[in-house]
């Protein structure tokens, strides 16, 4: 009897095809190796990582001649010494380091409610226009944004032109540092509620309505309940933000008036001003390191968050 | 390796032919006729500019007129200075060929790059004979660079911020009632040396001592400037947000033609004198060096200068140029030896090997 054609479907056969090519391209005796397989792209990405960053050490531990403008051959700490005592690398230090903690404080506050309002909303209608106005500033990258501040809040800007109108004469609102950190926790923004949100929806809003029906007030359940159960994604995106902004570049540069430089500025200057790429070096290391120190203080105090890679609540 | 062996580079038997050739082709640039031994002309020529009215001054006095001569189109660069140096200076130390032909370049950085010894020669171009002194940089041997034309950091104010005259001194600056209205260049370029005779202190002692430059540089930054670059002292005159600036004569002039009430001044202690120049990098292809050196031997022409600089509104280095009728008589267009007596030139050796300490001294007081 002539077999149905319909029966073993073409889609099948090639699929057996593939099959039996992967079988003979991957014996089944090879599947433990597998998974080191599938590691392999992450490693390649980490082996080039690290391979710049022993490049960058080599060049931190070289000074610049500037009689030929070509890094010294004997290698030597000086860099690393100009970096720890000259007065004008911590002030830029302080700085960033402060302005990353203020900012990444400052925006949690804000995405808080945003991702919270976005998640439990029953209007379908309300969580779409969030999650647009979420999604709009991707699309406008951080240098235009920072522009458009500059003419919302310049001496002739939409905010002082308003000012002017009640008999209030113009004020320099740009060009200092609460004009860095107003960007920079604008920019921030949608990070942190991209991180919060999925936090704040693992989260059964059946809980929220136990606590209630025991008595609870809102405040109580929030501190108790809802603040608790968020902090997987309070850490994932204060971790993402603090990181972010720590090494900002073109928020300090475009509304700090040249005045307010982050550590990456200074690190720009160094490389592309002063031609000295062996402090240039030097600066991105102490940065890669602090930047590093500070997420594994917050890893060893309050775990991993939603970064972690486990899938268990921490 | 040392200096002298980056600037006296073996001359190799092709560089030397494509000289020659070079100089026997120039007798007839402009007419259109070629050389039988011309090399192969490349489709275009990379030239790294400055963008706004600088490269539309370049495009119109030198760009334009080496197409139609040769019919090589050029490329324009608009590549910042400071981030096109390291892309080339990997390049010749990697053996390639470099991003662009020609650098159009601060004098200061450009001695830079001559120093490092990636800088082409530039000694055999024929109408360098025609040129003044200001042409040759200062300090080198040969010209790894051939400076252009001259610039002054003047004083640039709105006269409506200064109802009893013009500032005459760069002591004006500190009036309480310009506190957060005057700018300066992000690595304090053009202000150190006026700000050391401000100071109280002389010019002789640069680069020894120069605490009395740092000393009134802690008065201005008392007084809250805004630190930028050259596009920014444009927007800020037009955007109302300074009333005076330390900047290049050309950014002042340009805000004056869109229309802002503007006007500059050298004050009595002085004002800074520097050049721009033209190079090429090495590592190019032997025909590719050789219409490089015909465009920077192009804009050394009395016409091309005329054009480009009148755009840019600054002296060049061919004798015989007539000022823009704007700028006669205009300190920030010094044609006489009575005028280059009010600015201060510093070598650019001296500049280059100090630049790195007096930028971080300059950061350290405005960063505090």
């Amino acid at each position: 009897m002539r077999k149905s054609r319909v029966a073993y479907p073409l889609t099948w056969r090639v699929m057996d095809g593939l099959e039996g090519l992967a079988a003979r391209l991957w014996p089944a005796r090879f599947e433990k190796g597998l998974p080191y397989l599938m590691l392999a792209p992450a490693v390649l990405l980490v082996g080039i990582l690290v391979l710049g960053l022993v490049q960058i050490g080599d060049s931190s531990l070289r000074v610049l001649d500037t009689s030929t403008f070509l890094m010294s051959e004997d290698l030597t700490l000086a860099n690393y010494h100009r970096a720890l005592t000259e007065s004008f690398f911590a002030t830029v230090a302080g700085r960033s380091l402060l302005g990353s903690v203020i900012v990444t404080i400052v925006t949690l506050i804000f995405a808080f409610p945003y991702a919270y309002l976005m998640v439990r909303t029953p209007s379908s209608a309300l969580r779409k226009l969030l999650l647009v106005a979420l999604f709009l500033p991707f699309f406008i990258g951080q240098v235009v944004r920072a522009y458009g501040w500059l003419i919302i809040l310049g001496n002739q800007g939409m905010v002082n032109e308003a000012l002017g109108l009640v008999g209030v004469a113009p004020m320099r609102l740009l060009y200092n540092y609460p004009a860095v950190l107003f960007g920079l926790v604008q920019y921030m923004l949608p990070f942190a509620v991209l991180m919060l949100a999925p936090a704040l929806t693992a989260i059964p809003a059946e809980l929220e309505s136990a606590a209630s029906s025991l008595g609870a007030n809102w405040l109580r359940t929030f501190r108790h309940v809802v603040l608790p159960l968020a902090r997987p994604g309070l850490v994932g995106a204060g971790l993402v933000v603090v990181t972010l902004s720590l090494t900002d570049f073109a928020i300090p540069a475009i509304l700090g008036g040249g005045t307010q430089d982050f550590i990456a500025n200074a690190i720009y200057d160094q490389f592309f001003r002063t031609s000295d790429q062996g402090m240039g070096a030097t600066l991105s290391l102490m940065l890669v390191a602090v930047g590093s120190l500070l997420v594994g203080l917050v890893f060893m105090l309050f775990g991993a968050g939603t970064l972690a890679m486990t899938g268990e609540r921490k | 390796m040392s200096h002298e062996k980056f600037l006296t580079t073996e001359i190799r038997r092709r560089t030397l032919l494509a000289s020659m050739a070079a100089v026997g082709a120039s007798a007839t640039f402009g007419t259109g006729k070629a050389f039988a031994q011309e090399p192969e002309k490349p489709a275009e020529i990379i030239v790294r500019a400055w963008g706004g009215s600088w490269v539309d001054s370049l495009k119109a006095g030198v760009s334009d007129s080496f197409t139609k001569a040769t019919g090589i189109a050029v490329r324009h660069d608009l590549t910042e200075d400071n981030e096109i140096q390291p892309k080339v200076w990997a390049a010749v130390a990697q053996n390639r060929v470099p991003p662009i032909h020609i650098n159009w370049d601060t004098t200061t950085n450009a001695t830079k790059s001559a120093l490092r010894g990636v800088t082409e020669d530039l000694s055999d171009l024929p109408n360098l004979k025609n040129t003044t002194e200001l042409a040759k940089p200062v300090g080198l041997d040969g010209y790894p660079i051939v400076n252009t034309y001259g610039y002054v950091y003047v004083l640039a104010y709105r006269p409506s911020a200064f109802p009893n005259g013009a500032p005459k001194s760069w002591k004006d600056l500190l009036d309480p009632k310009l506190k957060g209205r005057i700018a300066l260049y992000n690595d304090g370029i053009g202000f150190h040396f006026p700000a050391q005779v401000a100071g109280g202190g002389k010019l002789e002692d640069i680069p020894g001592n120069m605490q009395p430059a740092w000393d009134f540089i802690r008065q201005i930054k008392a007084q809250e400037p805004l630190l930028g670059e050259d596009p920014d002292f444009t927007t800020w005159f037009q955007k109302g947000e300074i009333d005076a600036a330390c900047t290049i004569s050309t950014n002042a002039r340009e805000a004056r033609k869109n229309g802002i009430e503007l006007a500059w001044v050298v004050p009595e202690e002085g004002a800074k004198f520097d050049t721009d120049g033209l190079w090429i990098p090495k590592g190019l292809p032997e025909n590719e060096l050789y219409w490089a050196k015909q465009y920077i031997n192009h804009a050394l022409t009395k016409e091309a200068q005329q054009v480009w600089l009148d755009g840019l509104g600054l002296p060049g280095v061919v004798p015989g140029l007539t000022p823009p009728a704007d700028l006669v008589g205009d300190p920030s267009y010094p044609t006489t030896e009575e005028d280059f007596k009010h600015l201060i030139r510093i070598s650019s050796k001296t500049q280059v090997e100090n630049e790195s300490q007096w930028f971080g001294k300059f950061k350290e007081i405005m960063q505090g």
